[in-house]
């Protein structure tokens, strides 16, 4: 589903990618972790297509973002970690722009808000300018427009930060949905223990670098993900 | 723990002096004096002179009359309404949406403490609004050998205009926090005050006359409607009965005031901001294309801010009131230009050309649009749209709301001044011309000059180099189009000439049009 292969970013002399490759199949959720500013974010906006790279390939479901963005565009859905929206729109102006953008059909766009947004017990404020909603109320409203199109290929950067506990239990429910139904997910995330219970695959990143990743059995063996993380993190 | 909260309340009013809005930065020591003392010109030098020609007519009139009382009941209304009303913002943002509310009340600090820091605020600045026009008024007196009593007003006044700006801010907080429509409202009120500015400000000698062609009539409804600044006027010429009447008028009002802000202000400081709940209802949506969406984004985006009506917008209005002016003073009008210039001569065409094209530049919406996509800018480059979409939205967006109130103007200029046919076909040509190429290079210098990390959304918006470029810009391609032609007026005819810059005005919007489509897009793509 996702293919990232010899990603590198710099931004002027740093190298905030250096030459990742992951590869994440359908019906995968594949955690990413790393410390702050170990690249974790420009990988991210890198295969969603917000950031130009140096160097590398990434295909998502066969197409390459370099080539055709707007169709690889069209497959994923990206949830950042703050995410800014139209404050001058509803709750439902926002969802019906990108149900517009997306091309979803009047009757389809109808069933998903009505479902997502149900799920997460926010139908009764859609009428809502954003400014007015909560840091987690925006994260759910993100959720569910990027959901609203039904991608193959989920890309959240801290997915779980400012929600609530019903609301977390609620995503990690939709985001095994996506992948039972053949999609993937790709998140980072710095709430190991969350890692550890959800991920099917895991990959850690240091100083832009790959320094490990596999099945949560291959990276953790029989230590937490936590002591290796640690572990992992003092090594030079 | 007082001199605390004190400090940090005039820092907070005080922060546009030594803090640049734009880098977020402090001013270095030299830079603060300098736009100290800018700032002071321009409130007391330009403000107070008006006030002070005002005072000059009034003063001594009033006193030979032996109605001095009546000067400063005159002063003293205008004193109090800029007060009031130039720092109702002010106290409606500190006193009852402060942000730091939360936090001073988790603090060992009693609450009557945080209420007088708060009205300190507000009080310093109705102080600056009021000594625009109480100084120009004082100078005014004691040059006409006025009483010393009327020292006294500075001090008096500014309690009262205290008193009043915590009645209006909380007046202001009421109705914005049940409007819905608030921008719409906002960009009408601030119309209305605009227009009722301009309308003073054009009749200001007939007014300044009237009152004294009659003063005692004046006087006699000042006593009758406003009996206060009767009483104020004659404290202020020396009654000493009359100074205490008004102190305590304006004690008791600000004791009223007081007690009641004591009472409610924890409530009034933690109540929820927002405006009323709307309860959302499931409505049928049709399904739009995605230009449409992104277009109707952009119209949300304008019309959800009044910030961004007001500065980039205006001219939507001021053309849809040129026409109708020009329609309703058709005869004045051409009386003035064939008057000069004979009735077929071929310059009024080019001045009214010139004269529609210099109104549109004071639409210019498409010149903030790329900063003001600030930090949701992610939206754009990860949705799949391409950026050349984006930008062409921005681009309609200004085509969509200039061209048909322009095209409304032209019409109205060719109805009243009725040219020779050529005339009549080059100046839509000539006008849409120029609002396309202004609508793409406001765009393309936005492109170039792009401000995502402001903090509000004036910043672009109002301070910004492509709003500038735009705006002055527009006037400098307009008044230089018309030196050439003053210069080439022997070798072109006039509607040759009006052609060949239509020409050239749609070649450079080609040129400026590919350049967005292909390098702003780029530029777009990595913002």
């Amino acid at each position: 589903m996702l293919k990232i292969v010899n990603l590198t970013k710099t931004y002027g002399d740093k190298r905030a990618v250096d030459d990742l490759t992951l590869h994440i199949l359908p019906g995968e959720i594949y955690g990413f972790i790393g410390h702050n500013g170990a690249g974790k974010t420009t990988t991210i906006k890198s295969v969603c297509g917000i950031l130009k790279f140096d160097s590398g390939e990434i295909m998502i479901d066969g197409t390459s973002i370099r080539e055709d963005p707007l169709g690889c565009k069209r497959k994923l859905a990206y949830i950042p970690d703050n995410p800014d929206m139209y404050e001058f729109m509803t709750g439902i102006q926002f969802l019906n722009f990108v149900a517009d953008i997306f091309g979803v059909s009047a009757d389809d766009r109808r069933k998903r808000i009505a479902e997502y947004a149900d799920a997460f017990s926010l139908t009764d404020d859609l009428a809502q300018p954003i400014s007015a909603y909560s840091h987690g109320m925006k994260q759910k409203l993100a959720i569910i427009s990027a959901l609203i199109h039904e991608p193959k290929l989920v890309i959240m950067d801290e997915p779980f930060v400012g929600l609530d506990p019903k609301a977390s239990h609620i995503l990690k429910g939709m985001m095994r949905d996506i992948c039972d139904r053949g999609g993937a997910i790709f998140f980072s995330t710095h709430v190991l223990e969350v890692a550890e219970k959800l991920c099917d695959k895991i990959a850690i990143i240091k100083d832009g670098k790959l320094i490990k990743s596999g099945t949560m059995d291959e990276v953790k063996g029989d230590d937490s993900l936590e002591e290796v993380f640690l572990e992992l993190e003092d090594a030079k | 723990m007082t001199k605390a909260l004190f400090k940090k309340q005039m820092m907070e009013a005080f922060s546009w002096l030594y803090r640049n809005r734009k880098t977020g930065k402090n001013r270095s020591k030299a830079g603060i004096i300098g736009f100290g003392v800018f700032y002071f010109l321009i409130i007391f030098g330009v403000l107070g002179s008006v006030f002070y020609i005002m005072a000059d007519s009034l003063c001594e009139p009033l006193m030979n009359a032996g109605i001095a009382w009546l000067y400063w009941a005159i002063m003293g209304l205008v004193t109090v309404a800029l007060g009031v009303f130039g720092s109702v913002f002010n106290t409606y943002a500190s006193l009852y949406q402060a942000k730091d509310n939360d936090l001073l009340l988790s603090m060992p600090v009693p609450v009557r403490h945080i209420l007088v820091m708060r009205l300190s605020g507000v009080y310093f600045m109705g102080l600056i609004y009021e000594l625009v026009v109480i100084i120009p008024a004082l100078i005014q007196w004691f040059i006409n050998g006025g009483s010393l009593w009327a020292l006294q007003l500075p001090l008096v006044l500014s309690i009262l205009v205290l008193a009043l700006s915590c009645i209006l801010g909380w007046v202001v907080a009421l109705i914005s926090g049940k409007l819905r429509n608030k921008n719409i409202i906002t960009v009408i009120m601030s119309l209305a005050f605009i227009g009722g500015y301009y309308y003073i400000y054009a009749n200001a000698y007939k007014i300044l006359m009237s009152i004294l062609a009659d003063p005692f009539a004046l006087g006699e409804k000042v006593k009758g409607i406003l009996y206060p600044f009767y009483h104020m006027g004659l404290g202020a010429a020396g009654n000493f009965v009359s100074v205490l009447i008004f102190a305590a008028m304006v004690a008791a009002l600000f004791a009223i005031v007081y007690a009641v802000l004591s009472r409610s202000f924890i409530a009034l400081a933690t109540a929820n901001k927002g405006a009323a709940k709307a309860k959302y209802r499931e409505k049928a949506v049709k399904a739009a294309p995605a230009d449409s969406a992104l277009l109707r984004k952009e119209m949300r985006r304008f019309l959800g801010s009044a910030n961004y009506m007001l500065n980039c917008g205006l001219g939507v209005i001021m053309m849809v009131l040129a026409a109708v002016a020009l329609v309703i003073f058709k005869d004045s009008v051409t009386e003035v230009l064939f008057g000069v210039f004979g009735r077929t001569a071929s310059i009024i065409p080019m001045l009214a050309a010139a004269a529609v094209c210099m109104i549109t530049t004071m639409c210019d919406m498409a010149a903030p649009s790329v900063s003001l996509e600030g930090k949701s800018i992610w939206l754009a480059q990860s949705l799949p749209v391409t950026a050349s979409q984006v930008l062409m939205a921005k681009l309609k967006l200004q085509l969509v709301l200039t061209v048909p109130p322009a095209l409304l103007l032209t019409a109205a200029v060719l109805g009243v001044l009725q040219p020779s046919w050529y005339f009549c076909l080059l100046l839509p040509v000539i006008i849409l011309a120029f609002i396309l190429f202004m609508a793409l290079l406001g765009l393309a210098t936005n492109l170039k000059l792009p401000n995502l990390n402001w903090t509000s959304e004036i910043i672009p918006i109002k301070q910004g180099a492509s709003v500038a470029v735009a705006l002055f810009g527009g006037w400098a391609v307009v008044v230089a189009l018309g030196g050439v032609y003053v210069l080439l007026s022997k070798l072109l005819a006039p509607e040759l000439y009006l052609l060949c810059t239509a020409v050239l005005l749609f070649a450079v919007s080609v040129w400026l049009l590919h350049w967005i489509r292909t390098k702003g897009a780029a530029i777009f793509e990595t913002l």
